[in-house]
């Protein structure tokens, strides 16, 4: 019975619901006396939105089962059911708890009414009768918020489906894309070991370039994977002896160093609390930079300072190489952006992309100063909670 | 030693013989393209029914029908079957497979090494290693 006297605006009659964000949204008129629902309802008319009339707190309770609105505008005095004790109701229910209300009264004037209304959750107390123009831009601010509540809810949705794609995306690559690369890479070198008296010069040219791609192609799988596995992961960190862990990586690139026959001075580097792939993924990649961004001529010599500050540590990895033309500053970081061709200087054109996102993660900034031709400066800061407090 | 391998890949079917083959320990390398070919060949079902019961298994993971996971959860809750060593070799170095395989009792968790000569020391390690240093159950798979 409660519901059969409930009346619904037409959307029609609401003007477009979906004109300005493409989210609707309804806004609840409770008061007991026909007449001032029609005249509330006609002031809100052009907010596009969806009007809903309850003549009763039961009516009101009825209706926010069913929908949910972004504003309800309640009548103080109504027989059965007051604004109050509706409104106290409605704070009890889940998801009726947290719609901003609006109370619109006649003759309860005093403050301290408006003070139990505030208790109860109002967020406005207003007297008859309404300036209209008042109550309108009132009740927008209310639907604004809303609607802008709404959008990120549906953002948020968006994100995550597209982080569980992403996530869907780094398995195929972790497995479905590695095993026909090292089906290629193997054969090839079955080939190569096994069939090579009855290969010619130029079969055995093009077995070459099958491995080599094989081999760019399995670099690209791991690189994108790394770089799709920042931030997915939960943040990590533990003690780590940064001299420690640029011997080891100086130990992965020992072949280039000596070929290059590259000079590399150290600082001493601290022990700090951080993520251990973070520190390693950095080291890796801007040591790897400054050891491959060399012309030949002149022998490469690369430095590695750090200093503290304001809680950070800022270490710098600097190099005597090419350097980078400022044309393709903003290029720098950007994934798959290669500067150079990758004859020239093979890569993947991910590892500083992947530098960036995982520093940010952490809370720290990755940057560069650079000379074309005298070198570059690649700088990246780690916070370190640990040592203020010491 | 004889050692039945689960896997879909011809390629690396042919890849695992051929390791094998240059080893010379193994009398008998059985194939099961998936994990339900598997469980018919362990239970000695339709065209296996002179299988010989296997000294080790060697698994893949993601394989059309029944994938490694599946296989794992049923011969590892098999009273006849638990016994045999189940070596997981895959491609995926994903911490989850890896976690997931252990959870389901794998033996131990192998990833294919991309080079063909560090493969072949691989499949020399495992062949040395299951064969000339580890004590398996032969007694009590055999007479059951």
């Amino acid at each position: 019975m409660v519901a059969a006297s409930i009346v619904k605006n037409a959307s029609s009659e609401s003007g477009g619901i979906t004109a300005i964000s493409g989210i609707s949204s309804n806004i609840l008129i409770v008061d007991d006396r026909k007449e001032n629902l029609i005249a509330t309802e006609k002031v809100l008319k052009n907010l596009d939105s969806t009007i809903f009339k309850a003549g009763s707190g039961n009516e009101a309770l009825s209706l926010m089962l069913r929908h949910r609105f972004a504003v309800i505008l309640l009548d103080v005095q109504m027989p059965e059911m007051d604004g109050f004790e509706t409104a106290a109701l409605m704070q009890d229910h889940e998801s009726m708890r947290g719609v901003p209300i609006i109370f619109v009264t006649a003759i309860s004037k005093e403050e301290k009414y408006a003070t139990q209304a505030a208790a109860i959750g109002a967020v406005d107390y207003i007297f008859k009768p309404i300036n209209p123009e008042i109550l309108r831009s009132k009740v927008k601010v209310y639907i604004d918020l809303y609607r802008q509540h709404e959008q990120i809810l549906q953002l948020n949705k968006t994100l995550s489906q597209s982080n569980e794609e992403l996530e869907r995306f780094a398995y195929i690559c972790s497995h479905d894309m590695q095993e026909p690369v090292r089906m290629m890479n193997s054969y090839a070198d079955i080939l190569n070991e096994e069939y090579r008296q009855f290969l010619d010069a130029r079969a055995q040219k093009y077995l070459e370039f099958i491995k080599g791609n094989a081999s760019h192609l399995q670099k690209m799988i791991f690189d994108i994977l790394t770089f799709s596995r920042v931030g997915r992961e939960e943040p990590r960190t533990e003690h780590i002896d940064c001299n420690q862990m640029v011997r080891e990586v100086l130990e992965e690139f020992k072949p280039v160093i000596e070929r290059k026959q590259a000079h590399i001075a150290c600082d001493p580097l601290p022990g700090l609390e951080g993520c251990p792939t973070l520190m390693h993924v950095l080291f890796q990649n801007l040591i790897g930079n400054a050891l491959k961004f060399q012309d030949g001529s002149r022998q490469p010599t690369i430095s590695i300072q750090v200093e503290f500050a304001n809680g950070e540590w800022t270490f710098s990895v600097q190099d005597n190489g090419i350097g980078i033309d400022p044309a393709f500053n903003d290029r720098v970081f950007a994934i798959f952006q290669r500067i150079h061709r990758k004859e020239d200087y093979p890569g993947t054109g991910i590892g500083l992309s992947t530098c960036k996102k995982f520093v940010e993660f952490y809370g720290g900034k990755i940057w560069f100063q650079s000379a074309p031709g005298k070198g570059s400066i690649f700088f990246f800061t780690i916070l370190d909670h640990t040592r203020v407090a010491s | 030693m004889n050692i039945l391998l689960v896997e879909d890949n011809e390629g690396d079917i042919e890849l695992t013989q051929h390791a094998f083959k240059r080893g010379g320990l193994v009398s008998q390398l059985a194939i099961a393209h998936d994990g339900v070919e598997a469980i018919d060949y362990l239970s000695r079902r339709g065209a296996f029914s002179d299988a010989v019961e296997p000294d080790l298994i060697l698994l893949d993971l993601n394989m059309p029908r029944m994938g490694g996971r599946q296989f794992l959860e049923i011969v590892k809750q098999d009273e006849k079957l638990k016994c045999i060593p189940v070596i997981v070799l895959t491609s995926s170095d994903a911490p989850k497979d890896i976690r997931e395989c252990y959870e389901r009792q794998a033996n131990c968790y192998i990833l294919k090494p991309f080079d063909l000569q560090k493969f072949m020391v691989m499949v020399k390690q495992v062949e040395d290693f299951w064969i000339n240093v580890v004590q398996l159950p032969h007694q009590a798979v055999a007479t059951r």
